[in-house]
């Protein structure tokens, strides 16, 4: 059987994707509490979430570490619901519930088959409305918390989003750790997390999303039902100091026990998630390290069989981007050497426009990505929370690809030339500990 | 309760009722549910291929994608001393055919934005709507024809040693490689697990010989989804997968029960870099889904740790704090052959608390009726998750898929939560004696043995020792890491100085101590003399007859004890004449030699050895000398015993152990000083 490739053939084949607008509604309440709905009755399933404009950037710097112990904390029980019970109703009424924190944001959502809905909404209003804290809650999740923090940092490579934080930024938040210092919880009084609570999960301070299988008409009754009565908060006002730029190129060792394989990290901080040039650097990722044909792996992972894993990661935040290229060497390739390969192929870029079919790649992937981000209700809901909060355009859930198509191969080679110059950077020589270390 | 068989009943009037405009709620009380959403089970079309392939498909038009699922039915097959060849075979497949070169075909699939994917048994395809006929057309291709190159596997080889070093480390790879092999066997496909040495066995015909054996249409099936109508889709697969030849293909024979251990018992792996024990409880069993007790088996593995409401989460975590989280798993396979398993990853310091821990939750559900709310919030849990995950269209076509793989009945999704519902709590109660055990368990623990060994011996369980590829080992010295710059002179320096520096030691001749111990409701008094010329005098004695007494010169000694003396052997004298002496750390003996941090009394101490059979231990916080361990034989077997140093008090301006605990078997005895004496109640005499 023979088969010949008609390449040429897809570049003129290209459609918008038509079928998958999201449509939604939003809203205030009088409290200030935002929300969002969007119905889709396809399926019999709700969610029910709320995202809280707190992050493990806010608060003291000798209390790193409470929005992550605050997603442990409101799991503990409120005046109507004892302790312990708040993860055994969402199970017995047959829905799944999870959290996570981020530096900007914390997450929280319970899944249910849609007859539960009012169950969901029960359960975040309370969580906002008044929450039990208490020492015995606060003792028993500060263990939890050092558990989950062994687990994951202290497995191979779990340090590397540590390492850069505490390297890129010296004097904005992003400096420690999302998951916080121990000694900083084991010290914190009860006292401070009433007031870190009363500071930061006011109704005004969140949005919630409720996605699925409703009606609109009821559900927005019902919201005000359940959260009319939480009494809005004082604004909440950040004055994070803003970083100098990086002119000159910082070097660090960094070791880890877990290892022995050690890696090279080339971290640059760039603006943060919602700008345009954020977007490019989407891009620039995806151009370096997206897929088996993509020019570092191609290079340095099949054909030159330097590295063992190669990658280009544009993580988004809100104040700042972490821009990461990372390998690990593969045999006697020294870290050197490696990201000598890697800035060869970033100066291609900074100097050379990528070619016209590598551009259409890119397109296609991000059509893909797009495609397939809007799958479930849950991933809808998650994106407007996020859109609405940390990017303040929620209309991105239909727009980003829009956006995406919108950048030029000369937009990509100008930001390339922009932000990513040795001299931007920190590179990390991340190493095996050795016992005698 | 037949959720299936209830009518649609639309949510918007339900809600309605429940919620009349001005209706106030009352936020004490849970809210109620609506009633029971409507599920629709529908069918996949199903095609059969002339060569063998079952085509299933589910069309949704949600999202302008689609994706093929290529499963091909094939025993589970033992890679032996070659293990590597069908994760070799995998990442070689889906990098380019015969006609396609590797660099054309991966960047044709980007460029589509897709992705094509294989394992040994299988491969997964999927992309947009308007590139999907070229998607299963590349996919095809390479399933069929696949461009397997020696280069390839060489490279491929290199990176498979390489990623399986970037884990030596891992706790979590420790971990699922030992767990498997010590529960199944090392030589059980489930047990067998891949190492540098076997990927190196590895030959590339051995990989073109595998794919020939694995790759056949005969029992394959390919389940695509998304937004294509089902006639095209099978068009399509029938156009790229039609030519696929039926293979005559090699019997294998179907896996077989390991047997249990015969009784409970602890197996346990040192990683000293670990910071966290992962622990598994678990045990072999044979579970088809097809079996009568297989929905209360499911309840039971909920109830103790299915989840955050589970017994395991709740004591572990929530009540005590050892673990991030706490679960078990039940598996069930056509076979017969899977695993119950509870695990979880605790701190170091309260693994053997966390054994109690799971032994006693595990003996709970064995033995209580479980509550009935209980029951009915897991029945609950499970229906919900079921109506969920209907949301995905892959869901029917993978429902579809397992009854035919696993040789279901037809109706088995169709009655699955009838039979949910209709578990008793004495279903739950059989099924979890028949399946999980607490009396043929292995409970594997894999962490930092310094931290960790010690403590399990309070278990009362026999343990066993295994190195980090399931190998039987015997008992291992377990060492912390020693900071950098400590040698057996700083220990020494440190030791001299905690008990009051080299001036005042240096003014002590000789030294006399004298103390009590009840041992047994007799009173025994202790006499011990030392002189700093290395002579040594220990005497026992109870209402002032002698029960023992040992006697070193300098050059020879002995010891008598009911009204027997035995002159020092050549080892003892050797041995005294290292030990014997007052404050002997003065100077560094040439035998002395640090060999690493051990926990005494949850006190870490750097351990001296100064000989074969002799062992000190200083603590790293103190400075202080904490223990002396001494190993003697007798009658061909090894007895250790401590002598333990305790309330260190100043005498004298040197500080002194005032109390002084011997360790004999399974006793300890407190000998309490009640008097020292320095350069005063020492004669030559005495040592004669």
């Amino acid at each position: 059987m023979t088969k010949t490739i008609m390449l040429s053939f897809f570049v003129f084949f290209i459609t918008l994707a038509h079928a998958q607008k999201v449509e939604f509604t939003e809203y205030n309440l009088d409290n200030g509490l935002h929300v969002i709905l969007h119905q889709d009755n396809t399926a019999p399933v709700v969610i029910t979430s709320v995202m809280y404009d707190v992050g493990g950037k806010d608060g003291p710097r000798d209390r790193t570490g409470f929005a992550h112990f605050f997603e442990h904390l409101l799991f503990e029980g409120t005046e109507n619901i004892e302790r312990g019970e708040f993860m055994k109703i969402i199970p017995a009424n047959g829905g799944t519930f999870n959290a996570n924190t981020s530096q900007d944001r914390t997450y929280y959502y319970e899944i249910f088959p849609s007859n539960k809905l009012e169950l969901g909404l029960w359960l975040e209003s309370e969580r906002m409305l008044h929450p039990v804290i208490d020492q015995k809650g606060v003792d028993t999740q500060n263990e939890v918390v050092k558990e989950e923090k062994r687990q994951s940092y202290d497995r191979p490579y779990g340090k590397f989003l540590e390492v850069v934080g505490e390297n890129l930024f010296e004097a904005h938040p992003y400096k420690d750790t999302n998951i916080g210092e121990m000694e900083h919880l084991d010290a914190a009084t009860l006292e401070e997390f009433n007031a870190y609570f009363d500071k930061y999960y006011g109704p005004n301070n969140a949005v919630l999303v409720v996605a699925g299988d409703i009606d609109k008409a009821e559900t927005i009754k019902m919201v005000k039902q359940y959260f009319g009565e939480i009494k809005s908060r004082p604004a909440v006002e950040r004055n994070f100091p803003e970083e100098e730029p990086i002119t000159e190129t910082k070097k660090v060792t960094a070791y880890d026990a877990n290892i022995q394989i050690p890696a090279i990290i080339a971290a640059y901080r760039l603006p943060g998630q919602a700008t345009r040039d954020a977007f490019v650097l989407d891009m620039i990722s995806a151009y370096l390290s997206g897929g088996k044909s993509s020019v570092l792996f191609k290079k340095m992972v099949d054909e030159q069989k330097q590295a063992l894993q190669v990658q280009a990661v544009n993580l988004g935040q809100v104040d700042y981007n972490i821009f990461a290229l990372l390998a690990l060497p593969l045999g006697d390739v020294s870290l050197d050497s490696l990201l000598v390969e890697i800035d060869e192929e970033v100066a291609k870029m900074q100097n050379e426009l990528i070619s016209e079919r590598d551009y259409q790649k890119l397109q296609n992937q991000f059509e893909n990505q797009f495609v397939n981000s809007n799958s479930s209700v849950a991933g809808i809901a998650s994106s407007l929370a996020t859109y609405y909060m940390l990017y303040d355009d929620v209309d991105l859930i239909n727009n980003q690809l829009d956006l995406y198509r919108s950048i030029t191969r000369e937009e990509i080679r100008d930001v390339a030339k922009k932000y990513l110059s040795p001299n931007q950077r920190i590179e990390i020589e991340y190493l095996p500990k050795k016992d005698d270390k | 309760m037949n959720i299936s068989k209830q009518k649609l009943v639309a949510f918007i009037g339900v809600t309605l009722i429940a919620f009349g405009a001005s209706a106030q709620i009352d936020r004490s009380q849970m809210p109620e549910a609506g009633p029971e959403p409507t599920i629709n089970l529908e069918k996949p079309k199903e095609y059969k291929l002339k060569n063998g392939i079952t085509v299933m498909v589910v069309e949704n038009n949600k999202l302008p994608r689609v994706s093929y699922q290529l499963s091909i039915d094939n025993m589970p097959y033992v890679e032996g001393d070659k293990a590597g060849v069908a994760s070799l075979l995998s990442s070689m497949l889906g990098n380019g055919t015969t006609t396609i070169s590797k660099e054309d075909f991966n960047e044709e699939v980007d460029f589509l934005g897709a992705s094509i994917n294989f394992g040994s048994s299988g491969g997964f395809g999927s992309g947009l709507k308007k590139y999907d006929d070229r998607i299963v057309e590349l996919m095809a291709d390479a399933t069929i024809n696949p461009l397997l190159t020696e280069e390839e596997f060489q490279k491929e080889k290199n990176k498979l040693i390489e990623n399986l070093k970037s884990n030596e480390k891992s706790l979590d790879a420790v971990s699922g490689r030992v767990v498997g092999a010590l529960a199944y066997g090392k030589n059980h496909v489930y047990g067998e697990f891949i190492t540098e040495e076997s990927v190196n066995n590895v030959t590339f015909q051995d990989v073109k010989d595998l794919y020939e054996m694995r790759f056949a249409p005969n029992e394959a099936y390919i389940v695509v989804v998304g937004d294509i109508e089902p006639k095209d889709a099978k068009k399509q697969i029938k156009k790229y997968f039609g030519d696929w030849k039926k293979q005559d293909l090699p019997n294998i024979s179907a896996p077989e029960l390991t047997e249990n251990v015969s009784t409970t018992e602890i197996n346990f792996i040192d990683l000293p870099n670990a910071s966290q024990s992962n622990i598994s409880v678990t045990n072999n069993v044979s579970l088809k889904q097809n079996d009568e007790d297989y929905f209360a088996s499911l309840m039971a593995n909920n109830i103790l740790g299915g989840g955050g409401e589970g017994y395991l989460f709740k004591n572990l975590r929530e009540d005590k704090g050892y673990t991030y989280g706490a679960y078990s798993s039940l598996g069930a396979s056509r076979y017969g052959v899977s695993r119950f398993n509870a695990s979880a990853k605790v701190r170091n310091a309260v693994a053997d608390s966390a054994v109690v821990e799971f032994i006693k939750e595990i003996e709970r559900i064995r033995t209580e009726p479980v509550d009935p709310e209980t029951l009915k919030s897991a029945k609950a849990k499970y229906v919900g998750n079921f109506v969920m995950s209907l949301e995905r269209p892959q869901t029917i076509a993978n429902f579809a898929l397992n009854i035919k793989r696993n040789n279901l009945p037809q109706d088995f999704y169709a009655n699955y939560l009838e039979n949910i519902n209709m578990v008793s709590t004495d279903d739950v109660l059989e099924a979890s004696k028949k399946y999980f055990s607490v009396d043929n368990a292995r409970v594997i623990i894999v962490g930092k043995g310094s931290d960790v060994a010690e403590n399990l011996d309070r278990l009362g369980l026999p343990i066993n020792y295994f190195d980090k590829y399931a190998n039987p080992i015997e008992k291992p010295e377990f060492k912390k890491e020693l900071p950098e710059g400590v040698t057996v002179s700083s220990v020494y320096d440190s030791y001299i100085k905690a008990i009051g520096g080299n001036d005042v030691v240096s003014k002590v001749d000789n030294m006399m101590m004298k103390g009590n111990a009840s041992v047994q409701g007799m009173s025994l008094s202790f006499t011990r003399k030392l002189t700093k010329d290395g002579k040594m005098l220990e005497l026992v004695q109870m209402n002032g007859n002698t029960l023992s007494k040992q006697v070193f010169d300098g050059e020879k000694g002995f010891t008598a004890a009911q009204g027997q003396k035995m002159d020092y052997t050549e080892q003892q004298v050797k041995d005294a004449k290292i030990m014997s002496g007052l404050f002997t750390e003065q100077k560094v003996s040439d035998s002395a030699e640090l060999t690493g941090i051990e926990s005494i009394n949850g006190e870490d101490a750097y351990v001296i050895k100064l000989t074969d059979n002799v062992r000190e231990f200083y603590s790293v916080d103190t400075g202080l000398k904490l223990a002396t361990e001494t190993t003697a034989e007798q009658m061909g077997q090894k007895m250790t015993s401590k002598l333990m140093y305790g309330d260190y008090t100043d005498k004298n301006g040197v500080m002194v152990p005032m109390m002084l605990s011997q360790d004999l078997g399974p006793q300890t005895i407190d000998i309490k000083i009640e008097e020292v004496k320095f350069n005063d109640g020492v004669t030559a005499s005495d040592f004669e």
